[in-house]
């Protein structure tokens, strides 16, 4: 099944193709929006942006549920593949959890995170949704359940291999390889992933893209 | 800074960003300030963010059974537990 993508190009022949991994599950849509500014200021810095729905987000028929990490792992291979060119594999926050698979020039991370920690919100949220239906649960009593059947975690049904992948799932080596966080000597702006409301930062997007396109250049892919 | 001053800062700084406060906003928070059933964006996503981004930033770690909801009513209940967490 093909996955919906989004596909910014540039006005000539691009110099090489930049796919964003997003973030995983709710900051994928905190993020979104100042991702896809991003990806304009790396189309007008002539690069090609992509931006693949995973298997069960966002647009795709797959029901979430259907999917784990490894899945995603191999979707993104997949599509990094499919794109004629060199392509710099560029992740956000979780999307760093699934990016080594693919057959990437280089690889960039912004705020990569372990699942564990991923997870343990998820978990969390639905201990204090428990808690205003009146009902008791515990991060321990989840992941037990876990085990054996799916969960429904702030909206998202999680199968029993997603839990226990995202529950160990660290970033893996991948080479060349730049992380950067927020901050001073990183990319300036708010973790945009941790809001609430979903906001857009346009300093920050293209703060990301020219972080981005230099690591490219340095690279060697132009 | 004082450790007290830095889990105030640290505190702070991890609401603006969770609930989009803004400086201004997150600055002026007094202990009274009410958080959980006050604040439109402190959902349980927002909490379950926040103690989740406290673990991390202020390197404790929270029990279940540590979490009652007087902990999110005000902003003074939740550094005084932060307070206490930093110390132990």
């Amino acid at each position: 099944m093909t996955e919906h993508r989004l596909r910014i190009d540039p006005a000539g022949t691009p110099r090489a193709t930049i796919l964003i991994v997003p973030p995983l599950f709710e900051e994928a849509n905190r993020t979104r929006r100042t991702l896809a500014l991003a990806m304009r200021a790396l189309a007008a810095d002539g690069l090609a942006a992509v931006l693949p729905d995973l298997p069960g987000q966002n647009e795709s028929p797959v029901p979430l549920v259907e999917t784990d990490l490894a899945r995603w792992q191999d979707a993104l291979a997949e599509a990094v593949a499919a794109i004629d060119g060199p392509v710099v594999v560029a992740s956000v926050r979780g999307g760093a959890l699934i990016d080594h698979r693919a057959g990437a020039a280089a690889w960039w991370r912004l705020a990569p995170v372990g699942g564990a920690s991923l997870l343990r919100t998820l978990l969390r949220a639905r201990v204090a949704a428990d808690r205003e239906a009146g009902v008791t649960s515990s991060l321990e009593s989840l992941q037990a359940t876990a085990r054996n059947e799916a969960l429904l975690l702030a909206g998202n049904a999680l199968s029993p291999a997603m839990i226990a992948q995202l529950g160990s799932a660290e970033a893996q080596p991948v080479e060349p390889l730049r992380a950067i966080g927020l901050g001073a000597d990183g990319i300036v702006g708010t973790p945009l992933w941790l809001r609430a409301e979903p906001g857009e930062d346009a300093a920050m997007a293209a703060a990301i893209a020219a972080d981005i396109s230099a690591w490219s250049t340095s690279c060697g892919v132009s | 800074m004082t450790e007290s001053a830095t889990v105030d800062a640290t505190l702070r700084a991890l609401l603006a960003d969770v609930l989009g406060l803004g400086e201004a906003r997150a600055a002026a928070l007094t202990d009274d300030s009410g958080l959980f059933g006050e604040l439109p964006e402190f959902d349980s996503m927002a909490v379950a963010t926040v103690l989740t981004e406290m673990e991390d930033r202020l390197g404790i770690l929270i029990d279940d059974d540590e979490i009652d909801g007087e902990i999110f009513e005000t902003y003074g209940n939740l550094l005084a537990f932060s307070q206490r967490k930093v110390a132990d």
